[in-house]
């Protein structure tokens, strides 16, 4: 395969001189600046995994003996509970062993082991045993649990595919959170008008596409800065929407009262004893989220649109000079993340909580935003981030909820937190599309 | 096919670009495309490809007018181009980057159909001779292997007309003739090339046909066989030229510059300088060769302080200069050229006296307790521009007016200004007009005879060679050989370049 012309005048006779030509090895056998980066992160990664399991280890010998008491609905949501209690010294053993096996991983197989879906499996099982630790002899509901981690878990999901469509174009989509609230709030008004269910979340899409549109002609006809121009579109619909809430929907309360968009119980399935109610008994924007979680990756990374898509966010010249109109996809890219970001907003005023109240996007679009980036712009890892935060999240109200003595901003402040730490690349790098964030000139 | 240029016209805010210029090219046939930098080669190049549209003139192929208003409709009528800079992501593999634009899809979503892109992109190697793996990432490809892919871009666009814009400035001159051979493989086959240059012995090389531009305009037309070196630049310039540097022999002395076993990293942490030692002495030029990002940035970087190594030393007479800071290095009696004058040279939006004191203004006379004295810096401006030949309407212009040339005087002005012990002159004539790099090429010389020791780092083999006492070759980060003036032939030097030692 190696065979160019260049080989052959290196067979011919003249010695080549030894430099490094890989990133593996180097003149002397030595390895390159860049292996011993890479191998100085992996030792960091398994020392990290290393002292999670000490620590952990040391929570299991504390209480061992306690038990975690939890519960689930049997038949229906609200119904007959059944519940259970878990030793929490075996759980964080359980723990412990899962981090200390990482540990010895990561040292022996060094770049090679996928670091990141072993902190992805782990990261439940944390999350699960800090529950059980803080619980405190109270019983927690685990079908409330999980219900609170998808309703999390489904606007930051989509919310991360329309970060993801529109970085992967090059255009960088700071204004998610903007779109994610005024996408509720017109979701809600759409819905109470008409009151037909499936009409709020359309209005919510089609008021996302437009926000977006502007921010494109922003960002791409003016090449006003990406950041900054989101920043604004942030700002602009924290206060309009506090407006149009305070003037309008607060008084006339008839343009805030929308037609919920329940779960929807699959039949024959939903009535499995405890799996039923929590797997098959969801709102159906999860199912829509898995779909399109699956749909998105196969574009981008299977079509010819996503190859083109790619193309424009890592360099748009190359594109542009085959005849590929980036302008145009880009404008198209960031009309498709808007659809889903205002999708995903009536989410968060049609999803059970019935109507749209101020502020309650509540920052699920900087998380979003943080799940790109851990999900390495990949819908399919970005959704499993976004699962993770909403456990957190999750557990954080659970707890709070309950009374327990424990600050549950810290158990919330976790998506962030994660996040620093990716993106400081101390313990691996992640790489996003190269020209995210640049405008692109033709000509 | 037979492409026809004709008086193509295109007009800047303040430059004509293309002044009525006509140019044709023939089945099979491959056209130099000869004229120095500014003289409107890229801007007509960027007309052919659908870039830019022309103010007037027309475009023929095949003696049909066509218009391009895209460049996909350029691509469309056959027109290939193969860019300096290659436009290539690097994060896609060899297939993916080929086909891009044109891709094989299979059922409703478009879904890019791998195989049989994979199979093309083979195919077409294999008959053209042009060997790449299919599968390697663009990133892991040297670049020469780049830019057979780029040329493999083209012909899978079945394109009729290839056009290579300097396709040579990343080569070494080894691999400068093998894409001679694929040139010439691809005329033979049929495809009409344009060969974009300003190096003379190039076209003369490879051409059949040669026109000249000059300013904008035609110069003139003639074929490799009537053609001398001498002439094509008396034409590309508009007057005779001194191809080589009127220069007696050195008078090496004491060493000045001392590098020690120095290794710096590049901004990615990768190791860009690997365990280079040299000495440049009083009186000589130390010309350092090599192929571009082969270390010489960051080497000139690490000797100027404007980037800090990981190991080594340098010494300027006996004194430490290693990581210290860019004024101590300067106020030590080093004089730098450097590589990219726009982004470390000047401040453009400064006038020609302000750009003038850059590294001075903190002395005396120019200034007194932190006041500038406008007086003294007019008076000393004035004398610098007279003495340098800068051509500027006055010392309060701002210097980013000036052509490239007048620019770069001012900034060779400025540093030869001080008490000068060593000359660090990076890509010293880039992108400049004939006329300026002798004069700067004088300047420099003047210099060495002074006393100071020179290091010119040049990817221009015709400038090692006409200005080097003695000639270091970098390649991938580390010196691989030091010659004397005469050893150092074009075929050695080229060699080491590529990395292959005797």
């Amino acid at each position: 395969m190696k065979k160019s012309p260049s080989s052959k005048l290196r067979t011919s006779g003249p010695k080549r001189v030894n430099a490094p030509r890989n990133a593996e090895t180097g003149a002397r056998g030595q390895l390159s600046v860049e292996a011993q980066k890479g191998r100085f992160r992996s030792r960091i990664r398994a020392v990290m995994f290393g002292a999670f399991a000490l620590l952990s280890g040391s929570v299991a010998a504390g209480i061992w003996g306690v038990d975690g008491k939890f519960s689930f609905w049997v038949d229906k949501v609200g119904g007959t509970e059944t519940s259970f209690t878990i030793g929490v010294g075996p759980l964080w053993l359980g723990i412990t062993l899962a981090f200390a096996a990482s540990a010895v991983l990561q040292f022996v197989r060094g770049a090679a082991f996928r670091w990141r879906l072993a902190i992805g499996l782990i990261a439940p099982l944390l999350v699960f045993g800090l529950l059980a630790r803080l619980l405190d002899g109270t019983t927690a509901n685990l079908t409330v649990f999980l219900t609170n981690t998808l309703s999390f878990a489904i606007p930051v999901g989509i919310g991360a595919i329309a970060g993801i469509v529109a970085e992967r174009s090059g255009f960088l989509n700071i204004a998610v959170e903007g779109k994610l609230l005024v996408g509720a709030l017109v979701g809600s008004v759409v819905s109470s008008v008409t009151g037909i269910a499936f009409l709020g979340p359309i209005g919510g899409a089609l008021i996302g596409a437009l926000i977006s549109l502007f921010l494109a002609i922003l960002g791409i006809r003016y090449k006003v800065d990406q950041i900054i121009a989101g920043t604004v579109i942030n700002i602009g619909a924290v206060g309009i929407t506090s407006v149009i809430f305070q003037r309008i929907l607060q008084p006339y309360r008839e343009f805030n009262n929308p037609v919920n968009i329940d779960p929807i119980s699959i039949p024959v399935l939903s009535d499995i004893p405890v799996f039923g109610p929590i797997l098959f008994a969801l709102s159906p924007y999860f199912y829509i989220a898995l779909g399109l979680v699956l749909f998105f990756t196969y574009m981008i990374f299977k079509t010819r649109w996503g190859l083109r898509l790619r193309s424009s966010g890592e360099l748009p010249s190359a594109a542009g000079t085959v005849g590929v109109d980036v302008v145009r996809l880009r404008y198209r890219a960031m009309l498709i993340a808007g659809l889903l970001a205002g999708f995903a907003g009536s989410f968060i005023s049609l999803g059970g909580t019935g109507g749209f109240a101020p502020n309650s996007s509540a920052g699920k679009g900087f998380i979003a935003l943080a799940a790109v980036i851990f999900g390495a712009w990949n819908p399919i890892y970005a959704f499993g981030a976004a699962l993770t935060f909403g456990m957190a999240s999750s557990a954080a109200s659970l707890l709070a909820g309950l009374g327990v003595k424990f600050p549950p901003q810290i158990l919330g402040s976790v998506p962030y937190v994660v996040t620093i730490i990716v993106v400081a690349g101390l313990i691996g790098r992640v790489r996003g599309p190269a020209s995210a964030g640049q405008p692109y000139d033709q000509g | 096919m037979r492409l026809e240029l004709q008086k193509i016209t295109k007009q800047f805010p303040g430059v004509l670009a293309n002044d009525r210029i006509s140019i044709s090219v023939d089945r099979g046939q491959v056209l130099g495309l000869l004229g120095e930098n500014g003289a409107g080669k890229t801007t007509l190049m960027n007309i052919l490809s659908g870039l830019y549209r022309p103010d007037s003139g027309k475009i023929f192929i095949d003696g049909k007018e066509r218009v391009f208003r895209d460049p996909a409709q350029a691509i469309e009528a056959g027109i290939g181009m193969v860019h300096q800079h290659f436009m290539l992501v690097p994060v896609f593999d060899v297939t993916e980057s080929v086909v891009l634009g044109n891709e094989p899809t299979r059922g409703l979503l478009g879904s890019f159909d791998r195989a049989t892109a994979r199979k093309q992109v083979v195919e077409l190697s294999e008959r053209h001779g042009l060997q790449v793996d299919p599968d390697a990432k663009i990133e892991s490809l040297p670049v020469g292997v780049r830019q057979r892919v780029e040329i493999l871009k083209a012909l899978y666009r079945k394109s009729d007309i290839l056009v290579l814009d300097e396709p040579s400035a990343v080569l070494t001159p080894q691999e400068t003739d093998e894409l001679f051979e694929i040139i010439r493989g691809l005329a033979k086959r049929g495809t009409s090339i344009i060969f974009i240059t300003h190096k003379l012995n190039e076209v003369i090389a490879v051409a059949d046909k040669i026109t000249v531009l000059r300013r904008g305009a035609v110069a003139g037309e003639t074929t490799p066989k009537k053609a001398t070196s001498a002439k094509l630049a008396e034409m590309m310039v508009g007057r005779e030229v001194q191809l080589t540097v009127k220069r007696s022999k050195s008078k090496a002395a004491a060493p000045v510059l001392q590098v020690d076993r120095l290794r710096v990293l590049n901004d990615d942490g990768k190791l860009t300088v690997n365990n280079v030692s040299f000495d440049v002495r009083s009186g000589e030029i130390l010309a350092v060769a090599g192929v571009q990002g082969n270390g010489q940035t960051e080497l000139v970087e690490a000797l100027t302080g404007l980037r800090q190594s990981d190991s080594g030393t340098i010494k300027l007479g006996g004194q430490d200069l290693t990581n210290t800071s860019p004024r101590v290095i300067a106020s030590a009696g080093v004089a730098h050229i450097p590589e990219d004058r726009n982004r470390d040279g000047m401040v453009k939006g400064m006038t020609v006296a302000e750009n003038y004191i850059l590294n001075t203004y903190h002395l005396e006379p120019y200034s007194s307790k932190g006041v500038l004295n406008r007086n003294a810096i007019a008076q000393a401006a004035e004398q610098a521009v007279r003495d340098f030949d800068v051509r500027t309407p006055s010392i309060d212009t701002d210097i980013a007016t000036l052509s490239g040339g007048n620019q770069q005087k001012v900034i060779v002005a400025r540093e030869f200004s001080r008490n000068v012990k060593l000359v660090i002159a990076a890509q010293p004539t880039r992108g400049l007009d004939v006329g300026s790099i002798e004069y700067i090429h004088k300047r420099i010389v003047e210099q060495r005879d002074a006393g100071a020791a020179v290091l010119i780092v040049s990817t221009e083999l015709d400038e090692v060679l006409a200005l080097g006492d003695r000639v270091a070759v970098m390649y991938e980060g580390k010196v691989v050989g030091i010659l004397d003036a005469k050893d150092a032939t074009r075929e050695r030097v080229g060699l080491l370049m590529g990395g292959i030692q005797k």
